[in-house]
């Protein structure tokens, strides 16, 4: 599932470096664990740089948590929002519907129809007959104001991109 | 992260609910792999051997790290370890109780600081037997060998209680590691 959409995929990628990088400065800070003690000639510069190298990755490391976590509370949000943004939406269709003082029954069928499901398949999951669902569409068209399936969706649009 | 959506082609009525980030996915998963090599396939005294328990003090560092700056279900301050709310735990798991907790339940918070503290022993111990201070001390030895049996009976016993709560919770744990997402079923309480 992480590769649902890109910003899954950057949260992954990130997690993976800092990973890999972690376990990088893992290696250095091993590598001065074992050289503590050993008397090289040369290890009077190779430790201070190794414990260098290990110092600036961890706090790589650390950066890249960061940012990590502001990506991941970013999409968390914008989760939030589109939620919320659905939330809004069928309060709003059920608006229009008590508006149009539909029935039980055709609040379900209009719901399908907006779904953009087919008569066929709404008569089929509903078990009643398609001249029925028929004649609910032509009294709900009929309450709405509308010509047809085209135009009752459109009523949907305009209230989401209306700007006020 | 801890945002719930309705599952499309999950179980009917369940929420998904974002819980483990892709690190402590890949945390979770690393150390049980570096486990599994160091338990069952290398040579205990070769450089193998040493290397892969050098990454798992890495993964342990990392996810350490994670508990301060990471986000809410992987911050420590999500699953405290605590003795008493785990008893409590257990009362409630005889009593009935369904609730489901989105970070670890208290009982499986007992059982992370368990493993990470038993890893940590263990790459000390296994650190100091490749030191010169220490190389051939029998206790160090002994306390790396003790502290290896120890996790093994932790792992069975995580592995088990894993089981256990995703048919107690009815959310399949598992799977929300691998995926990072809980699926909870809609009768359910969360905490």
């Amino acid at each position: 599932m992480t590769g649902r959409d890109p910003q899954a995929r950057r949260a992954a990628t990130l997690a993976a470096l800092i990973v890999a990088q972690g376990l990088c400065a893992m290696f250095f800070v091993g590598d001065v664990i074992a050289d503590i003690g050993v008397d090289v000639a040369e290890s009077r510069f190779h430790l201070p740089l190794e414990a260098f190298v290990a110092t600036v990755m961890i706090f790589g490391v650390i950066y890249f948590m960061i940012e990590l976590r502001r990506l991941l509370s970013r999409m968390a949000e914008m989760d939030t929002g589109l939620r919320a943004a659905r939330g809004d939406m069928a309060g709003v269709i059920e608006r229009f519907f008590d508006d149009w003082e539909l029935t039980p029954a055709e609040r379900d069928v209009a719901l399908m129809v907006l779904k953009g499901i087919d008569n066929e398949t709404i008569a089929a999951v509903r078990g009643t007959a398609p001249g029925t669902v028929r004649a609910q569409c032509t009294r709900i068209y009929g309450k709405a104001g509308v010509d047809g399936r085209a135009q009752l969706l459109s009523v949907f649009m305009e209230e989401l991109l209306a700007e006020d | 992260m801890g945002t719930i959506r309705t599952s499309d082609r999950g179980r009917a009525g369940a929420r998904d609910i974002a819980v483990w980030d892709p690190l402590v996915r890949m945390v979770h998963w690393g150390l049980a792999l570096s486990v599994l090599v160091n338990g069952a396939l290398t040579d205990e005294d070769g450089i193998v051997h040493e290397w892969v328990g050098y990454a798992a003090l890495g993964l342990l560092a990392i996810r350490l790290l994670w508990g301060i700056v990471g986000p809410r279900p992987a911050r420590f301050a999500s699953f405290p370890p605590s003795p008493g709310a785990a008893v409590r735990h257990l009362g409630g798991i005889a009593g009935g109780d369904r609730t489901v907790h989105l970070s670890h339940n208290p009982l499986g918070a007992l059982m992370v600081y368990n493993i990470w503290l038993t890893v940590a022993a263990l790459c000390a111990t296994g650190i100091m037997m490749g030191s010169l201070r220490f190389f051939g001390v029998d206790w160090v030895e002994e306390a790396h060998e003790a502290a290896f049996s120890w996790l093994m009976i932790s792992v069975v016993l995580h592995v088990g209680g894993v089981l256990f709560d995703s048919r107690r919770s009815g959310v399949p744990l598992a799977r929300a590691m691998l995926t990072g997402r809980k699926s909870v079923p809609a009768d359910r309480p969360v905490v």
